[in-house]
């Protein structure tokens, strides 16, 4: 038996409780689920994150397959105070991707768990494990003639929905903020205990994935973005596939429009007139996904110029600001909201609309129309070309869906960006009453210079916007102290009292969020 | 687990075409890949055939070049693990890149 491992241990572990926990490992998961060598634990390490790899390298992989494996390695890690950083399917990408939080950390893969476990065609809920993917479940929606359409984020055809909802993440259609639309949790306890939400704790109940509250404290929320818990299956809604889908674009040319086409689409967002997680995009997300490199158009390092970037857009025919929705229903349904979205827009007096006539199957339109009807793929990965190297932060500051609002932000980000020789590569994904405004930190990882740069430009950008009462609503491992921070003491120490009482022995991803007992909270 | 005995159960495990001589090692029948050929239109081919990734067939890469890289990831390019595609599917999935031909629409 092998015991030549990548010389990493958790933390506070002595070499041969290490070695000791391993062999425990083995014997509940068999040789094969527990990865120690260096190559095996290579595929772990690949980070977007500017720090070194050094410091999210894992001690080992473990990959369980069942509830009990997960209840053993729990058990196992309690007793020898191993911390264990839990992955679902791992493409997290942008904000720690598959690797731990923490140096020394055994990961928890439970990709292996992908069973789709029940999809209800008349009621339209799902209930999956952690390692279903997106495209998994678009297959076998297909494959089965189940006429109910998926919401997701943009990695869709390899990420899935436990971990994007379990990190809050959001997607494109009307169902787009999945928490929202999350309906019954399973969750290994750190003392092993099989906890489910809501209806879930019932002998002989039916309504898990129907009813979200159950009775008493209502506490799924708990468990997002957090150290809690480890979520072994997850609850969903589907929307029903509707007989009619009409996805459009707003053209809109200068950056300057931001205000006035937030002022535009909050009234039609808010009534639900538009019923999808509206996108307004910038020129440069644009350019990226439909394939434009910046090499294209120039080598000199340091932010793109301005005269550059009207190059690109009048090059690829693109808008400053790109407003993506899509409506759904009968014939009749969208042609009703398509009559009113296309008098606010005569209102408005600026835009051009385009619909998937006359986009023709062209890029970005076309992936776009997939994410809000619900078809994966993976066209967005286009942002990794914009500058290359593998290097990408996600900034995303919740703000109002007020024009004033999202012009200020924008501003901001855009001038600490520049100054720090990046770009901005963003876009305001709509929901009900705020904003989700991602920016793609991308840089260059295989250059030091500019890795560096990131990662102080990723700093002033937390900071300035904290100075002006923004804050981030998720962010990579690199910063989750840091983002902790913005939301004051008090929250911390809730956090921290929780987590003393659910796990004292500190073994579920330490770190998570900012919630670590090592802290002095 | 009785509310979850409905009419759609278990539609994972598909197909359990990697079967190995022995029980030992890899569980290939804990696969969820059918083909080479399956894991290049579902993963591989959101990229490689849309320009987001460069071309990959045609090329007579070496399959041994092609599984470094799916497992170390290259730049832009994710990294894959062993239970996202164990090391059976993943090399029929090099073989299947390494002698397709170019997509039809390239040179």
């Amino acid at each position: 038996m092998s015991q030549q491992t990548n010389a990493v241990l958790p933390q506070g572990v002595t070499a041969s409780d290490f070695a000791a926990a391993v062999n425990k490992f083995r014997a509940l998961l068999g040789e094969e689920n527990v990865l120690i060598k260096g190559d095996q634990l290579t595929p772990y390490t690949k980070i977007m994150m500017p720090r070194d790899v050094a410091e999210n390298t894992p001690s080992a992989a473990v990959t369980a397959t069942t509830v009990e494996q997960v209840q053993g390695v729990v058990k196992i890690c309690n007793e020898y105070k191993i911390p264990v950083w839990t992955i679902s399917t791992g493409n997290n990408f942008g904000y720690g991707s598959a690797a731990p939080g923490q140096r020394g950390q055994v990961i928890l893969d439970l990709k292996k768990m992908n069973k789709i476990i029940n999809i209800d065609p008349d009621l339209c809920t799902a209930l999956v494990e952690p390692g279903v993917t997106y495209q998994q479940l678009y297959d076998y929606l297909e494959e089965n003639n189940i006429p109910l359409m998926l919401s997701f984020s943009a990695p869709s055809a390899i990420a899935g929905p436990v971990g994007n909802t379990m990190d809050r993440g959001v997607g494109y259609t009307p169902y787009g903020e999945h928490f929202l639309m999350q309906c019954g949790m399973e969750m290994v306890m750190a003392n092993g205990d099989v906890y489910r939400t809501g209806m879930g704790g019932v002998e002989g109940d039916n309504a898990w994935q129907v009813f979200k509250w159950g009775y008493g404290p209502t506490l799924d929320g708990m468990f997002t973005q957090a150290n809690y818990g480890i979520c072994t299956k997850m609850g969903f809604w589907l929307m029903p596939k509707p007989p009619v889908s009409k996805p459009f674009e707003i053209r809109f040319e200068n950056d300057t429009d931001i205000a006035e086409i937030v002022e535009f689409i909050r009234p039609l967002r808010i009534a639900q007139v538009i019923p999808n997680a509206v996108v307004i995009a910038g020129l440069l997300w644009e350019a990226a996904t439909c394939n434009t490199r910046r090499a294209e158009y120039t080598s000199e390092p340091g932010a793109t110029p301005e005269h550059i970037l009207k190059q690109i857009q009048k090059d690829k025919k693109l808008g400053a600001w790109n407003l993506y929705a899509c409506l759904y229903g009968t014939q009749e349904q969208v042609e009703v909201n398509w009559n009113i979205v296309q008098g606010a827009l005569k209102q408005l007096g600026k835009g051009t609309l385009i619909t998937e006539k006359e986009a023709g199957g062209t890029e970005p339109f076309d992936y776009r129309a997939k994410l809000m009807t619900g078809v994966p793929n993976l066209q967005e990965f286009g942002l990794y070309n914009w500058r290359g190297g593998g290097g990408s932060m996600w900034f995303a500051p919740v703000s109002q869906a007020r024009g004033s609002e999202c012009d200020k932000q924008y501003a901001l980000a855009k001038d600490i960006l520049n100054k720090h020789g990046l770009d901005y590569v963003g876009e305001f994904i709509v929901g009900w009453r705020d904003m989700h405004h991602v920016i793609d930190v991308l840089y260059d990882r295989t250059n030091d210079e500019e890795r560096a740069r990131a990662e102080a430009c990723f700093n002033e950008l937390l900071d300035e916007f904290e100075k002006r009462g923004y804050a981030v609503y998720r962010v990579n491992t690199q910063f989750q102290d840091r983002v902790a921070q913005s939301y004051g003491t008090t929250k911390r120490r809730v956090e921290h009292a929780i987590k003393r009482a659910l796990d004292p022995n500190n073994i579920l991803a330490p770190g998570k969020s900012g919630i670590d007992l090592e802290n002095d909270f | 687990m009785k509310a979850l005995k409905r009419q759609f159960m278990r539609p994972v495990m598909l197909g359990a075409a990697l079967i190995l001589g022995s029980g030992q090692a890899l569980a290939a029948d804990d696969s969820q890949w059918e083909s080479g050929e399956q894991i290049y239109a579902k993963v591989c081919g959101h990229c490689h055939e849309a320009g987001v990734g460069p071309t990959i067939k045609g090329r007579s890469l070496p399959p041994s070049y092609i599984t470094a890289i799916v497992r170390h990831g290259f730049r832009a390019m994710p990294a894959f693990r062993a239970s996202f595609i164990d090391d059976q599917a993943l090399q029929s999935v090099a073989e299947y890149i390494s002698t397709s031909p170019a997509p039809q629409n390239e040179e």
